[in-house]
């Protein structure tokens, strides 16, 4: 029981700064999701292109693959131009974390528009409505709510990738897993305790994407 | 339907936010380092060499000698990094920290790759099998005549070592680091784990169900048993750094609180005595 105790604070300690990645990952996944998504439906051949590159490039290459190279080559290919690219590992992991993410969200996004009817594209024409005011007024509000069961399963897959930072040398939870299991050499507690807290953790995503899901479709239930 | 262009730039732009850093190439130089006040040192988070206690405190002979060596060059803080030990040279190598204290061997391939200290420690060399030892394993060379197959950690010496001894790469179990060294054993996914002595000892201390091979001699490879010599490594371009840490380093190894770092994690009276008595030039060219 004394192990069990010492374990706690290290993890914990880690549990913070995969916390603080999951976050910001989501939230750059999010935002890279919906530029990617839209970038891919719009009328711009080069925001066309640009964009089915991206979504094609960062869901067909591993991304533990993306990890090493942003964090062991990409600062070789810095020195060679003579410019500075080492980014801190947790700068690093966002961005991996999120493009990941992003490209993946991106395509949920362009399912998500392209399945809102055509009859409500043609009625916003109608009214006079721009294309902007299309997009953020009509289609959006009934994309979004379609999109948000998709985007919490992406915001707890992102939530166990973060796993793989440890190899970047962050001290997420997995690292100081690793490194008490180093220490002790008590591989099923250690590992134990470490399931759990990722479960406690997704747990407690899905219940805010929950929240999120009610909040963009709240629209759906208003009594007019 | 069409959308602001605009943020498709920005979307660009966050890939680029890689670029914002500022320009100056290559590792620090030793005045760069004592400017700034503190150091960043890798260990592979291996027991006694370099490890990380759970309360993150830096042990083993080389942080411990490291942490001398930086009070007399008058660098007060060490910024430590725990990396896995395959990934120590590409770290140095991409500045990810300036120094790597893990006692790493020094070997004429790595050589060309990284700079090196004066040697720290010697060490011999190990075999962890599973309780009992079932498969009666005593020496490296064993694995030269059986079907067995032997672990052994991703970047370590002991690949060489089992090369040179014409052991098939199919029986080779690579592992990342050595704590997964006593399940690999003890679950038979490889009949032993080939690994320098105080590795080896280290780990048959915190398991019942492994042990160290009893009756081990050091492999003999081209002729010499095998010793290894294990110094702190720098970027190629460290060389600075490299000469400062010498300098201390030589005069460290003269008095008794060197060999006490030494002795206190396990070297034996063999690994200190030999340790001076090869120089970095002559085992890199070797």
């Amino acid at each position: 029981m004394d192990n069990l105790l010492s374990y706690i604070d290290p993890l914990l300690d880690g549990a913070w700064v995969t916390l603080q990645l999951t976050l910001y990952s989501t939230v750059l996944g999010g935002v890279v999701a919906f530029m990617a998504g839209i970038g891919k439906l719009s009328e711009n051949r080069a925001t066309r292109w640009l964009s089915i590159c991206f979504i094609e490039f960062f869901r067909g290459t591993s991304l533990l693959v993306q990890l090493f190279w942003l964090y062991f080559a990409l600062p070789i290919l810095g020195q060679a131009i003579g410019v500075d690219l080492r980014m801190p590992p947790l700068l690093a992991g966002t961005i991996a974390l999120g493009l990941n993410i992003g490209a993946y969200g991106a395509e949920v996004v362009r399912g998500a528009i392209q399945a809102v009817p055509d009859n409500q594209y043609e009625a916003a024409k109608a009214l006079d409505f721009t294309p902007k005011q299309t997009m953020w007024r009509i289609v959006l509000p009934q994309a979004i709510p379609e999109m948000m069961p998709s985007f919490g399963n992406l915001a707890i897959q992102n939530l166990k990738d973060t796993a793989l930072v440890s190899l970047i040398s962050l001290g997420d939870m997995t690292f100081r897993a690793e490194q008490l299991r180093n220490y002790t050499q008590d591989s099923t507690t250690i590992y134990t305790l470490l399931l759990f807290m990722y479960f406690g953790m997704a747990l407690v995503l899905s219940a805010i994407m929950k929240i999120l899901e009610r909040y963009a479709s709240r629209w759906r239930t208003r009594k007019i | 339907m069409k959308t602001p262009r605009i943020s498709f730039i920005s979307a660009l732009s966050l890939t680029a936010t890689a670029l914002l850093f500022s320009t100056s190439s290559n590792a620090a130089t030793l005045k760069e380092i004592q400017d700034k006040g503190y150091i960043r040192i890798a260990v592979a988070n291996e027991i006694p060499y370099g490890y990380m206690t759970p309360s993150n405190e830096a042990k083993g002979a080389g942080p411990d000698v490291a942490k001398l060596i930086m009070a007399k060059l008058g660098i007060k803080e060490i910024r430590w990094v725990t990396t896995n030990f395959g990934s120590l040279i590409p770290g140095l190598k991409a500045d990810r920290f300036d120094m790597v204290a893990a006692e790493m061997a020094i070997f004429p391939q790595r050589c060309t790759e990284v700079h090196f200290s004066e040697p720290n420690s010697s060490y011999g060399e190990g075999l962890l099998v599973a309780k009992g030892n079932p498969d009666n394993i005593h020496a490296y060379e064993d694995f030269s005549n059986n079907k067995l197959k032997v672990a052994i950690m991703a970047g370590a010496d002991q690949l060489e070592m089992m090369q040179a001894l014409k052991v098939d790469d199919s029986r080779m179990v690579t592992i990342a680091n050595n704590a997964d060294a006593i399940s690999t054993i003890s679950t038979g996914r490889a009949a032993a784990y080939a690994a320098t002595s105080l590795t080896v000892s280290e780990l048959a201390s915190k398991s019942d169900r492994v042990e160290a091979a009893t009756g081990f001699k050091d492999p003999i490879v081209n002729g010499n048993p095998v010793r290894s010599w294990g110094g702190f490594t720098f970027a190629q371009s460290s060389t600075d750094l490299r000469d400062a840490v010498n300098k201390e380093l030589l005069e460290l190894k003269k008095g008794e609180e060197w060999k006490n770092i030494l002795t206190g994690y396990g070297f034996s009276e063999t690994d200190v005595q030999e340790s001076p008595k090869r120089t970095t030039a002559q085992l890199c060219t070797k």
